[in-house]
């Protein structure tokens, strides 16, 4: 099928005006990100491990988010997709702001290392599995493969950022070549650094469970979150007038239909996990959910599973929530609650075990991050055009038709 | 025998699906020409190979309902033989019909319109020979009612909590819907033979199947809804088969089976194996019914890639379930794991990696993946090797169990080679009798991705 190459942009659309309100977004929510945070470590001083566990979970939010950003952008040229064209600048944005995740997670490694980590950092002498594991849970190997993750986002992030940005000003079709045919390795380097990072940073919270699904389980929670992110970003940005017959109702229902997709697969790898465990009732492995199950844990658990799946699949179901404002806005802001509270569920029960807590610090902690990542994700997106306007398929993306 | 003309994977435009830019007409004569004319010596040569296997396999079940299961090699401790891993292959193998139709259908892969129908057909073939297995390894062959939840006087049910009963539901509800599904695709077709039907016969056994289509506006209209719903339908079903197969391991407590990756692990490597049975049957196909331009290079080019993508997933599971038996710390299962790489079945596990994770690597070259030879030699590698996952999931977990003294090593009996023969017999007599009397390509949707269906189109 033939598409013609050149598009005419509707003027206006396509850039943030000097007078947006998206403008002095970046300052706003960067001034909010630092004071927040600072907030959180004012207050957090003589309690460590709340502070240091509220902060992860908010760390992960945000990673997550940018991560699946990655994912995106790399799945996009991997398929060659034509239809995510013009949501594509977005991701990137995203996906671009992962060097500061390397910054934001000094604090965990340096100064909360111990209060976070001390189950295996410290083990206790008696304990043979911990001393088995001693070659991979160790503080040196630890920093090492931290220090090789933070690597390879920083590269394949401004790799293909800087190459997209790159080809908005020289509209050569020989970028978009180029990107695709790295963009299957890189979807290797993202699966095996995502799946040890979350070993590393979630899973050895309790260092003696162990799932083989648990990478695949944290990858799909992060495609949830990307896919709600960017809906609630381009509905917004719709509404502030931009993007106005580029970024058409047919690419939102297309984004609608993956959310919809990501949170059934996100429940099947869930259920896996669940269930195979909670089957074969081994103790090594059922006492991860059991902590899951007690002291108010389990109303978080069942409020996951509804929350989650249950309620959300329900509500995508239909094809006119996939093409409303409204209802698109509702699930996809539900959604990255849902994520946070996925991500809560995961971390905090290895810190209150004894009983169900939320504290202030969670809140504090996760507006400090999720502004400082949204603060460089707005300065990014005013500082260029909103869409890949060089991209060979940009005419295909803006020509979607679902129905 | 390398030779793309052109440019499979441009960035500029989208390539055109079917080579030598045919008209519909031209298809429909591509297409109808095998069902419609005296097939190839070729065609008997292979239904009388496939018969004589199926007339095997009819005497090896004969046999074992004679005998009993003894005559297999099944036995302590590696109870769990040959029937279970057959079962588990053929099921994987028929996830492609159902991936290429209702998944990549959803997400608009228009390039699967040349193999879909085929694809089907063989998921079909291949549920058949799955559900073959558990049906004669159940000891009492006449009574395999009893796996269905029917009301009896004696009050017995079968027991829910089992995933072997899962699997009863699993499977036959897949093959119900794939079976619809497919003849849902093949109604429109049916009744393009029946039009060109120059016998009566021909003209009442088409027209009955084809259930009076007429091709009317109202009726696409409906057809396309019926489509896209069993599509959705049949989506989930595409992960949850082979989910549910995997729980028949997984659930349990055995080393080397319970593992939580199980599901996902399985559905990939399903997919994969279903995909390479395409491929060799898709490379010999279009050659002998000349079909070489509507099923062409780039067809096999997105089929390596995705055979690329799920052998990797596989691959992934592999490092996974290692590296976590190791993690774990738990001295059993990392036992299994050694014993798998370095024990009496080193062998197999070696055969399984090899086939399944060293082989599709090739795959990141285009020039091999668009080679019809290497394309058919390694779609074979690759089937060889999820046979022998199978084979080293259920035998090294088992031959050496929780009491040495009654470690073995299994060896199947000629019953065990028998029997497996013999369900390829049944596999290739469907597949041989589907290419003769039915369309093996869905000639509707092919025209449908013709660049004059698109309403933008301009005759040149």
């Amino acid at each position: 099928m033939e598409h013609p190459h050149e598009v005419t942009l509707p003027a206006g659309a396509i850039e943030v005006p000097p007078s947006s309100r998206w403008r002095r977004l970046p300052a706003i929510a960067g001034a909010v990100g630092v004071g927040a945070l600072a907030l959180s470590f004012a207050l957090g001083r003589s309690d460590g491990p709340q502070l240091y566990h509220s902060y992860l979970v908010a760390y992960l939010f945000g990673l997550s988010l940018a991560l699946g950003g990655l994912f995106f952008v790399l799945l996009q040229y991997a398929t060659r997709a034509g239809w995510s064209v013009v949501v594509r600048r977005l991701a990137e944005h995203v996906m671009a702001t992962l060097p500061l995740f390397a910054l934001l997670w000094l604090p965990i490694g340096l100064w909360g290392f111990d209060d976070v980590f001390h189950h295996w950092a410290h083990p206790p002498p008696d304990d043979p599995v911990l001393a088995w594991k001693e070659p991979y849970l160790n503080p040196g190997a630890f920093y090492v493969r931290a220090a090789v993750y933070f690597a390879v986002w920083t590269l394949l992030a401004v790799w293909f950022w800087r190459r997209s940005r790159r080809q908005d000003e020289e509209r050569e079709p020989a970028i978009t070549r180029r990107l695709q045919s790295l963009s299957a390795p890189a979807l290797i380097l993202f699966g095996l650094t995502l799946t040890y990072a979350a070993i590393d940073w979630i899973m050895s919270l309790d260092p003696h469970w162990f799932s083989t699904i648990f990478g695949v389980y944290v990858f799909a929670g992060s495609v949830v979150a990307i896919l709600a992110f960017l809906i609630l970003v381009a509905l917004s940005l719709r509404g502030s007038g931009l993007l106005d017959g580029v970024l058409t109702w047919e690419h939102f229902h297309d984004l609608g239909k993956l959310l919809f997709a990501f949170v059934v697969f996100w429940a099947y790898i869930a259920f896996s996990q669940f269930m195979l465990i909670w089957y074969a009732n081994i103790p090594e492995e059922t006492e991860w959910f059991i902590h899951r199950w007690h002291h108010g844990w389990q109303y978080a658990s069942i409020f996951l599973a509804a929350g989650h799946f249950g309620l959300p699949f329900l509500f995508l179901l239909p094809q006119e929530v996939k093409r409303s404002r409204a209802g698109l806005t509702f699930a996809a802001s539900w959604l990255l609650f849902m994520h946070y509270v996925d991500l809560y569920w995961l971390v905090m029960p290895s810190l209150h075990h004894e009983h169900f807590h939320v504290d202030l610090l969670d809140l504090t902690c996760l507006i400090g991050v999720v502004s400082l990542v949204f603060a460089v994700f707005a300065y990014l997106l005013v500082r260029g055009k909103l869409v890949p306007v060089g991209d060979p398929r940009l005419a295909e993306s803006m020509a979607l038709e679902v129905l | 025998m390398a030779h793309v003309a052109y440019d499979i994977d441009p960035v500029e435009h989208r390539p055109a699906l079917i080579e030598g830019d045919p008209d519909f007409h031209g298809i429909t004569e591509a297409v109808a020409r095998p069902v419609e004319w005296r097939p190839p010596w070729g065609w008997y040569a292979v239904l009388a190979a496939s018969l004589s296997l199926l007339g095997l396999f009819g005497v090896s079940i004969a046999w074992l309902f004679w005998e009993g299961v003894g005559i297999w090699g099944n036995n302590v401790p590696v109870a769990w033989g040959w029937p279970i891993i057959n079962f588990v292959f053929w099921v994987g193998i028929a996830h492609a019909g159902t991936l290429i139709s209702a998944v990549l259908f959803l997400f608009r892969q228009r390039w699967r319109t040349s193999i879909n129908r085929a694809a089907e057909a063989m998921t079909i073939f291949a549920v058949m020979c799955a559900l073959i297995f558990p049906g004669i390894h159940i000891g009492r062959p006449w009574l395999p009612y009893w796996m269905l939840p029917l009301p009896n006087q004696m009050d017995m049910w079968p027991q829910f909590r089992s995933p072997l009963m899962w699997d009863v539901f699993a499977v036959s509800i897949y093959g119900t819907v794939s079976l619809i599904f497919w003849y849902v695709g093949l109604i429109p077709d049916l009744a393009t033979i029946r039009d060109r039907a120059r016998t009566r016969l021909r003209r009442i056994v088409y027209g009955i199947f084809a259930l009076g289509w007429r091709g009317s506006f109202r009726q696409w209209l409906h057809y396309e809804k019926a489509y896209l719903l069993l599509a959705g339908l049949a989506t989930p079903l595409v992960l949850s088969v082979h989910s549910v197969v995997s729980f028949d391991f997984a659930t349990s407590q055995l080393p080397g089976w319970h593992t939580t990756i199980f599901p996902p692990y399985f559905d990939a490597g399903a997919i994969f194996s279903g995909l390479a049975m395409v491929v060799t049957l898709m490379v010999i196909c279009r050659v002998v019914f000349k079909l070489e331009h509507v099923i062409n290079p780039l067809h096999f080019d997105r089929m390596a890639k995705l055979m690329l993508l799920t052998g990797s997933l596989v691959g992934y599971a592999y490092s996974m379930e290692f590296f976590i038996a190791w993690y774990s710390g738990n001295l059993y299962e990392l036992f299994v794991f050694i014993n798998r790489a370095t024990g009496p079945y080193a062998w197999a596990y070696w055969t399984m990696v090899s086939c399944n994770v060293i082989v599709p690597q090739f795959y990141w070259f285009k020039r091999l993946r668009t080679h019809m030879g290497f394309l058919f030699v390694s779609s074979i590698l690759i089937n060889v090797g999820m046979w022998f996952e199978r084979f080293v999931i259920v035998v090294t977990s088992l031959h050496a169990d929780f009491m040495p003294s009654s470690w073995d090593y299994f060896k199947p009996t000629f019953w065990d080679l028998a029997t497996l023969a013999g369900s390829f017999g049944l596999f290739f007599t469907m597949f041989t009798l589907f290419v003769r009397f039915l369309p093996m390509v869905a000639m509707a949707e092919v025209k449908s991705v013709l660049p004059q269906a698109h309403v933008h189109n301009r005759p040149k």
